[in-house]
């Protein structure tokens, strides 16, 4: 394949790491708010 | 992060099995932590019932020192290095979440003297590592790398400007093998200077976030030292991770201008791209929680599932180190970024002192 040529299937967008963390903390802590997780315990 | 001392990361092309490919190695992360919390509070235990003299050690480093036995003894298997290379993502994740024991008005004001601390550390540490570079004569791109690293924040900071400056991996690698090994030195020596010298919690919390230059090693020395030291090793960590976009450009822009490095086309996107996400989740839970989105209790379990986050990323701190690896990367580069990081660090303990004066916290 030459230097030029476009590949058939475009590359899909991977989130970061850094946007995965913050998406995953976000929902966890909307869980929290809403009631379905009440207590984390230590 | 692409700890290329111990962890290369693994990607696989099928998300699910991406997926299953870390479960090995989380378990391996939450079972080390676990093991750290357990040892904390049994050895505790052991040694007040049976009158030994023994020092009280925290979860934080017997996790992180369960991590080194494993690391430098029969090593991580295979199976296990791409769960493990996760710490970095249950780091951000547990930043994000500690932005709930923040309530805005801390951020901005202790924020506000960490970003003027912020300023003056990036400026003079980046103005030594250059000189020392030089001195030592190292590569021109390694000592860009260095200062860097030194710097700003460590491996995210050395390899968003290994790609900014095009240089070699084996630069790179140097630099990241030097950061990291200083790393690990300084979680054992910071909190015995710290006691040594008496420093409150806000002090050496901050001392920590200036200084110490991973993300993941600012917030355990920090936590070695006590909860709230913690909390402020993180916001001071946090405020230099937000500099990291502006650095980077700065250095893309010089090597551009040797005619050494691509062109920065679009700057603002630059920034938006090297930007630390996971300050804005920060600062959106700390909003929340300043205008009561979340209960006192809610407040609590939030911050008990940003320390679960943290256990894990302190497992993986330890997991991660291969001092046997690190001895490979050479000594010149360690012997800069050594004597670099004493400079920093006593100029940084300088900094701190005199806002501790300034401001009275």
């Amino acid at each position: 394949m030459s230097a030029n040529t476009q590949p058939l299937v475009p590359r899909k967008k991977v989130l970061s790491v850094d946007t995965w963390a913050v998406i995953v903390a976000l929902i966890a802590a909307l869980l929290i708010r809403a009631g379905v997780v009440s207590h984390v315990p230590w | 992060m692409a700890s290329s001392i111990a962890l290369p990361r693994v990607r696989s092309e099928q998300p699910l099995l991406q997926l299953f490919s870390v479960i090995p190695g989380v378990l391996l992360l939450a079972a080390v932590g676990y093991a750290g919390k357990l040892l904390e509070k049994n050895v505790g235990a052991q040694a007040k019932s049976h009158h030994w003299t023994f020092p009280n050690i925290e979860y934080v480093l017997w996790a992180i020192l369960i991590g080194l036995a494993i690391s430098n003894t029969v090593g991580v298997p295979e199976v296990f290095r791409a769960g493990v290379a996760t710490y970095e993502f249950w780091l951000k994740a547990g930043i994000v979440l500690l932005g709930a024991r923040f309530l805005l008005g801390d951020v901005v004001r202790l924020g506000g003297v960490s970003l003027g601390l912020v300023a003056l550390e990036i400026a003079g540490a980046t103005a030594f590592m250059l000189y020392l570079g030089r001195a030592f004569g190292l590569r021109p791109k390694l000592t860009t790398l260095l200062a860097v690293g030194s710097a700003v924040c460590g491996v995210s900071a050395i390899i968003a400007t290994q790609g900014a400056i095009d240089a070699d991996e084996e630069d790179s690698s140097f630099a990241i093998a030097a950061i990291l090994a200083l790393g690990a030195l300084s979680l054992f020596t910071f909190p015995l200077i710290g006691h040594w010298l008496h420093l409150s919690d806000h002090a050496y919390g901050l001392w920590a976030g200036l200084a110490v230059d991973n993300t993941a090693e600012a917030t355990a020395a920090g936590a070695l030292y006590s909860d709230a030291a913690g909390k402020l090793a993180v916001l001071a960590k946090t405020t230099r991770n937000a500099m990291i976009g502006f650095v980077v450009l700065a250095y893309a822009i010089y090597w551009a201008s040797q005619g050494q490095a691509r062109t920065v086309k679009n700057k603002a996107a630059f920034l938006w791209q090297k930007f630390p996400k996971f300050v804005l989740g920060f600062l959106l839970i700390s909003v929340l929680a300043t205008y009561h989105f979340f209960s006192k209790d809610q407040v609590t379990a939030l911050a008990n599932l940003s320390r679960w986050a943290f256990l894990l990323t302190f497992a993986g701190v330890g997991l991660r180190t291969n001092f046997r690896e690190m001895r490979k990367q050479g000594l010149r580069p360690f012997a800069v970024g050594a004597i670099g990081e004493v400079v920093i660090a006593i100029f940084t303990l300088g900094l701190v002192a005199g806002a501790e004066k300034l401001f009275g916290f």
